[in-house]
């Protein structure tokens, strides 16, 4: 397994409304890649784009170095932001014949489909019908649906929402299973804390447009250098005040939240705060991804 | 002949239980397919493969074809209990009955294919009562009197009533036959006489067994149209609803779902015409009916012609109708235009069937794909049309579906991904042409 999804300056335009502005971005193969940005960024339009299934006014979709036709989206998974399941159909069937229509034997999907729904902890409920399935079971045979084929590219369109801790888990171990065996995995989400713990990368978009992308280590390391540091008998942080290239941004029970221009050397900062009383504590501190993002769209 | 019908029926309907029933067990264990659907490869054959699946299996399905064959055997077997009723007819008689008008009153029986049992009657009311309680079918009172329970209207056929005209015009002509003082060897010769026979410069048409097999062909043209098209409007509407479509498509091209699903439906749609049809002959042939007789069997194999491209016509238009829609009453509101050319056309062709005499009118609907699968078996069933007229409306009919499909493909191409509000056609179409 293995590739490389390229997104090249796709657009898409809904009468006066612009969804994509010339969108370009790319997944690479084995990392689970979070696709972030406010609702109406343009995320489920791009997603549908990957399985042609929203025309596109201009760019085009590769997937290594080809443009994506029929053939190849047989080779992909999706899971629709709503769910896309017959509702009366058993949970069995439906996903031997999601399966048998990605080009798969009926002897291999049905295999697929027991190591899936077992793998998924919904084996019981092979021969139910979707609609009886709690909603968290749904997310289960959806995401087994979008596996069943054993894709080389995995799309997901918030797959997390509505889950419980043990529902995201599940899914989250899935996905990053799948990417450590070489799949390109992207999903959306609005829930940061999860693609901060389940993506090696993300990319942000905005009205149409790419605004960040990277490693979430990059994009938490990067940016002015902030300092916690808390000094005994000092709580308001008065000694930091007049550092030169130091900004208090917070002062929250005692500890300062100091932002340290580039040319600011850290040492100075501690011998000053030695210098005010006893340091308790003295920690660089990585920017949440939920900061990331809200300055990426500021 | 009773017993035998209802032993027909019966096996029938019970070989169909048995079948549903052994369906529905293996669905539980493993998918069913229907034998032969392998046949159909590809994704075509998989989305086909599918609908037939889940349609078969559907209650709807499985109670609503019970109920044709229940309501088709019924239109059968009804009328053969009602004309082979030859039971004996039971005739009470008060006083004495004279030999000579016993044999007029057996003569009587046999002209009209019966048999009588006479039973003595003590007195009026006895036989009144006897009557009324329908334990004899009619009383003869000292030879000069006949008494019936209810009046008997001339348009009825019954053998009861074909009986008591006979009985009352042979006792009449036996009494009068005996005032006139014949010689017995007379009234012998009088009591043989055969109705003379009587040729008709054209053959039968049996015209009555073939305007009820056109009635009956209509009914079921029409109701498999509306039944299997809604299908189709709803389950085409569903797909895009439960976004189910999206995960579709993005495995497969939409004109080859939506081929698929309108071939399933449509096979289950004739498999269900076909096994009435089947049904309907092997129960008219065991039963002696003459409902297949004249023109019959041709009005039924012109029934199935239009049945089928009936549905080729119309599946297109509510496909294309259904992928617009994304809500129950939005189906509603599109269902109601759709169903008025099938309708019109139903209507028509009831009212030249049983006038038997068809306008001109109603053989230009015979030309025409929306109306033309009512209107040409009427047609045939009342040999007003010949045989390349039929074959220029199924070539007309074949030339028009074809333009149907690729429009509505490409409207259900168009509509099927777009959500949040009803499709209007006018964007689609204006979509199309820019």
């Amino acid at each position: 397994m293995g590739g490389l999804l390229e997104l090249e300056a796709l657009t898409r335009r809904y009468g006066s409304v612009t969804a994509l502005d010339g969108l370009s971005f790319s997944v690479p193969a084995g990392q689970v890649v979070g696709f972030l940005g406010p609702n109406g960024a343009g995320k489920t339009t791009t997603m549908r784009a990957v399985f042609g299934l929203t025309d596109l006014d201009a760019g085009r979709v590769k997937w290594n170095g080809s443009t994506v036709g029929q053939a190849e989206r047989r080779r992909f998974g999706y899971m629709p932001e709503e769910r896309g399941l017959y509702p009366a159909m058993l949970v069995g069937e439906q996903l031997e014949y999601l399966g048998r229509l990605h080009s798969m034997s009926a002897h291999d999907a049905a295999a697929a489909t027991k190591t899936w729904l077992e793998r998924l902890g919904v084996a019981d409920r092979a021969t139910s019908k979707v609609e009886a399935l709690s909603h968290g079971n749904q997310q289960r045979v959806q995401l087994a649906a979008a596996l069943i084929h054993g894709p080389e590219l995995l799309i997901l369109d918030e797959p997390l929402a509505g889950l419980d801790p043990t529902g995201i888990d599940a899914i989250g171990d899935v996905l990053v299973e799948q990417a450590r065996a070489g799949c390109c995995v992207l999903f959306s989400s609005h829930q940061l804390d999860q693609v901060e713990d389940l993506c090696e990368s993300v990319t942000i978009i905005d009205h149409g447009r790419l605004v960040v992308a990277g490693s979430v280590d990059d994009l938490e390391t990067s940016g002015p250098r902030r300092l916690v540091v808390r000094v005994e008998g000092n709580r308001d942080a008065s000694w930091a005040c007049g550092l030169a290239g130091v900004t208090v941004s917070e002062v929250d029970g005692g500890a300062a939240r100091l932002v340290l221009d580039e040319s600011v050397d850290s040492d100075l900062v501690l011998r000053a705060a030695i210098g005010a009383g006893r340091v308790t504590e003295f920690v660089f501190e990585r920017r949440r991804l939920s900061e990331v993002f809200r300055e990426a769209l500021a | 002949m009773n017993g035998r019908v209802i032993l027909v029926v019966l096996a029938v309907l019970f070989a169909l239980r048995l079948l549903l029933r052994r369906r529905r067990r293996s669905t539980r264990s493993q998918p069913w397919t229907p034998k032969g659907l392998s046949l159909l490869k590809g994704d075509v054959g998989l989305v086909a493969a599918r609908e037939v699946r889940e349609r078969i299996r559907g209650k709807v399905f499985r109670v609503g074809t019970l109920l044709i064959l229940a309501v088709v055997a019924a239109a059968i077997v009804i009328p053969v209990l009602n004309s082979g009723k030859s039971g004996p007819q039971r005739v009470g008689v008060v006083g004495a009955l004279p030999a000579s008008l016993r044999a007029a009153l057996v003569a009587s029986a046999t002209s009209i294919g019966a048999t009588v049992h006479l039973v003595p009657e003590a007195n009026l009311e006895a036989a009144h009562g006897d009557l009324r309680s329908g334990r004899v079918d009619l009383a003869i009172v000292g030879s000069r009197e006949l008494i019936v329970d209810k009046p008997i209207g001339s348009a009825d056929t019954s053998t009861t009533a074909q009986l008591v005209l006979a009985v009352s015009r042979n006792l009449g002509l036996a009494e009068a036959v005996g005032s006139a003082g014949l010689s017995a060897a007379q009234v012998s010769e009088l009591a043989d006489a055969k109705a003379l026979p009587v040729t008709s410069l054209q053959p039968g048409t049996a015209k009555g067994a073939t305007q009820t097999t056109s009635t009956v062909g209509l009914i079921l043209v029409f109701m498999m149209l509306t039944q299997y098209n809604t299908w189709i409007l709803i389950g085409v509407m569903e797909e895009k609803s439960s976004r189910v479509v999206e995960v579709l498509l993005a495995a497969m091209r939409p004109v080859q779902l939506l081929a698929g699903k309108v071939l399933g439906i449509g096979l289950v749609a004739f498999a269900q015409a076909a096994l009435i049809v089947a049904f309907a002959l092997g129960l008219a042939e065991a039963v002696g009916s003459d409902l297949l007789r004249g023109t019959a069997p041709l009005v039924l194999v012109s029934t199935l012609v239009w049945l089928v491209l009936g549905y080729a016509f119309y599946c297109w238009v509510y496909a294309a109708a259904g992928s617009m829609a994304e809500r129950q009453d939005q189906v509603q509101s599109l269902a109601v235009p759709l169903s008025l050319p099938i309708i019109f056309g139903y209507v028509m062709a009831l009212i030249a069937a049983s006038s038997g005499s068809p306008s001109a009118f109603f053989k230009v609907l015979a030309y025409l794909p929306p109306t033309a699968p009512f209107a040409m078996p009427v047609l045939v069933g009342l040999r007003a049309v010949s045989w390349w007229e039929f074959a220029a409306s199924v070539a007309v009919s074949i030339v028009c579906t074809v333009g149907m499909a690729r429009l509505a493909s490409n409207v259900y191409r168009r509509a099927i991904l777009r959500t949040g509000r009803r499709v209007q056609l006018r964007e689609i179409l204006n979509r199309s042409a820019g």
